[in-house]
């Protein structure tokens, strides 16, 4: 079966710095693939690239067999990959509520069944009683939650979560890996996660990819990438080799 | 409801006392209320300030004299025709700069505006900046005068104040019906995360362009009420800055993004810069811009008391208070 999203040696620099370099990936239909690397290793630009926000300068982005390395963030949503940001990007004027709406109105032109649909995606990652506060009074963990459901209000078959996770507390932490994994086992999406906090992605993925300045380093099953000299090497240093 | 009544039943007593200027502040508060709606979908809801919408307002009255000259067309005729030009034109010249983003924006916005004064002044077809006159028929009483905008003689206070208070409450019902559509949501998500919002499908160029529009084709309704108001469509009057601003003024004192805030505002402002300009605009200190002095000075007032606008206050607990009930206390996020 050929792979929901493929990218093909997918190069994307800033003036002199190169961001992605030669870059190839496949995320297979339901799949939870990691990506993972240290500080500035292009994970984010990346990201941008496959939902549309930049266009890579050499490499191809199909999804769904649908050339998509041209394409504008909200075709590439049409197509069906949803996102969310590392710095939250929630409607602070509009109510959770409202915010939800917006997503699901991707599929409806009709007000009152989006409404319904945003109430019921509410109810599924625990924001239901939150519906008529103002975005921007939200704490963090509930905004990067708000993300989550406005993205999944647009029906993604692929949803792309950039550290969906970083800056919350242990304990809210751990109730967004629990709402990352039941929004797999239930509402079936592939996705793939952005996280260098390690402790977060090697349990939930199936599949690791580690990026290290801009190039792929490696990929594999996560207890493989753990015990991989090159990946302890690129976090940690030549210093800390075991 | 209360306030319906009183639109409608307003002018009135100075149509027998013979206050007839009393019903053209009326008009003129109608009127600005009515472009303030329009200007309140681009800069309230989609978060874009336009600071040259006069430019449709222009562009309306000028098409509908041009029609009534040319064509002898009726005045709702000429109506049809100026929004519909307004909005193409206003589809056109916005695409491009709806890149822009912010101020950088509102920059190419009054580049616009600046762009049509000079052509205005000199464009032959429409006479330059001797401008066109709009032929009225003599006759006809205040049904044919509805029907035609024509008010030769009496009756001209009261038919314009009841034709822009049509104009008013349909722009009111379209703006209403649009803010609780996928439009008015879509405008405001626009606003609030340009970004976000394209992350989620939208396309914020299309939904700017699609706002712009909405507001381009008040301002024709607008300015085609002006033109058969004042019988005449000089360059300077119609592209006068005062239409840029005073709209978008009612809107930020009344309540920017609010559907009410420039009917409010319209209702502040507009009574208070009459009466100064009436009052103190003639006599010792005339010809010294006095009233404009107390005027600003006033919007700087309510901007640095309630810069969410007039309707930020707490209305609702007040009359909750007058019925004599505790308030109810806000849900906490």
């Amino acid at each position: 079966m050929a792979p929901l999203l493929l990218l093909e040696s997918c190069t994307k620099r800033f003036g002199g710095l190169i961001a992605n370099r030669d870059v190839s990936l496949a995320i297979a239909h339901g799949e939870i693939v990691g990506l993972i690397g240290p500080n500035g290793a292009g994970k984010t630009t990346l990201f941008n690239c496959i939902s549309g926000a930049l266009h890579p300068d050499q490499g191809r982005i199909a999804f769904d067999g649908v050339d998509i390395s041209r394409a504008r963030p909200d075709r590439v949503c049409h197509l069906g990959i949803a996102r969310t940001w590392q710095v939250v990007r929630s409607f602070g004027r509009m109510t959770t509520l409202e915010n939800v709406m917006c997503g699901a109105l991707r599929r409806t032109n009709r007000v009152g069944p989006a409404r319904a649909r945003a109430l019921e995606l509410m109810a599924f990652t625990g924001l239901a009683d939150k519906a008529d506060a103002l975005a921007a009074g939200l704490t963090l963990a509930d905004k990067k939650r708000l993300e989550i459901t406005r993205a999944l209000a647009t029906g993604p078959r692929l949803l792309l979560l950039d550290e969906a996770m970083s800056g919350l507390t242990p304990l809210e932490t751990a109730a967004a890996v629990e709402l990352v994994r039941r929004i797999h086992s239930e509402l079936g999406l592939a996705i793939c996660v952005v996280e260098h906090v390690m402790e977060v992605v090697m349990p939930l993925s199936h599949r690791v990819v580690v990026l290290d300045r801009g190039e792929k380093l490696t990929e594999g099953r996560p207890e493989d990438i753990a015990r991989d000299e090159r990946v302890i090497t690129a976090y940690l240093g030549d210093r800390y080799r075991a | 409801m209360v306030g319906a009544l009183i639109a409608l039943a307003y002018p009135l007593p100075f149509e027998t006392g013979g206050y007839v200027y009393y019903e053209t502040v009326g008009f003129l508060v109608l009127l600005n209320a009515m472009l303030g709606i329009g200007w309140n979908i681009i800069g309230g809801w989609a978060g874009q300030f336009d600071f040259g919408p006069n430019i449709f307002f222009a562009m309306g009255a000028y098409t509908a004299a041009l029609l009534a000259i040319h064509f002898q067309a009726n005045a709702w005729l000429g109506l049809v025709g100026a929004v519909a030009v307004a909005v193409i034109v206003c589809a056109a010249v916005t695409y491009p700069i709806t890149r822009l983003r912010g101020h950088y924006f509102a920059i190419a916005t009054v580049a616009m505006w600046m762009i049509a004064q000079p052509i205005g002044a000199t464009w032959e077809f429409i006479n330059g900046s001797r401008g066109l006159f709009i032929p009225v028929s003599p006759g006809g009483g205040f049904v044919r005068g509805m029907l035609t905008m024509g008010f030769p003689g009496r009756g001209k206070g009261l038919g314009f104040y009841y034709l822009t208070l049509l104009l008013f409450a349909l722009t009111l019902l379209g703006a209403r019906a649009v803010e609780h559509s996928k439009l008015g949501l879509y405008f405001r998500a626009v606003r609030d995360d340009q970004d976000g919002a394209e992350g989620i499908g939208i396309d914020s160029r299309l939904y700017k362009v699609i706002a712009r529009c909405l507001m381009a084709a008040v301002f024709a309704a607008g300015g085609v009420l002006y033109g058969f108001w004042a019988l005449s469509v000089l360059p300077d009057q119609v592209l006068e800055v005062n239409w840029n601003i005073l709209p978008m003024m009612a809107a930020v004192v009344g309540g920017l993004g609010r559907l009410w805030g420039p009917v409010l505002g319209s209702i502040v402002l507009i009574p208070i810069s009459q009466v100064m300009t009436a009052t103190l605009g003639s006599g010792p200190l005339a010809g010294r811009g006095i009233d404009l002095i107390i005027y600003g000075a006033v919007i700087m007032l309510i901007a640095g008391w309630r810069p969410n606008g007039l309707l930020s206050l707490p209305w609702a607990r007040w009359a909750q208070r007058l019925r004599g009930r505790a308030p109810a206390t806000a849900v906490k996020g």
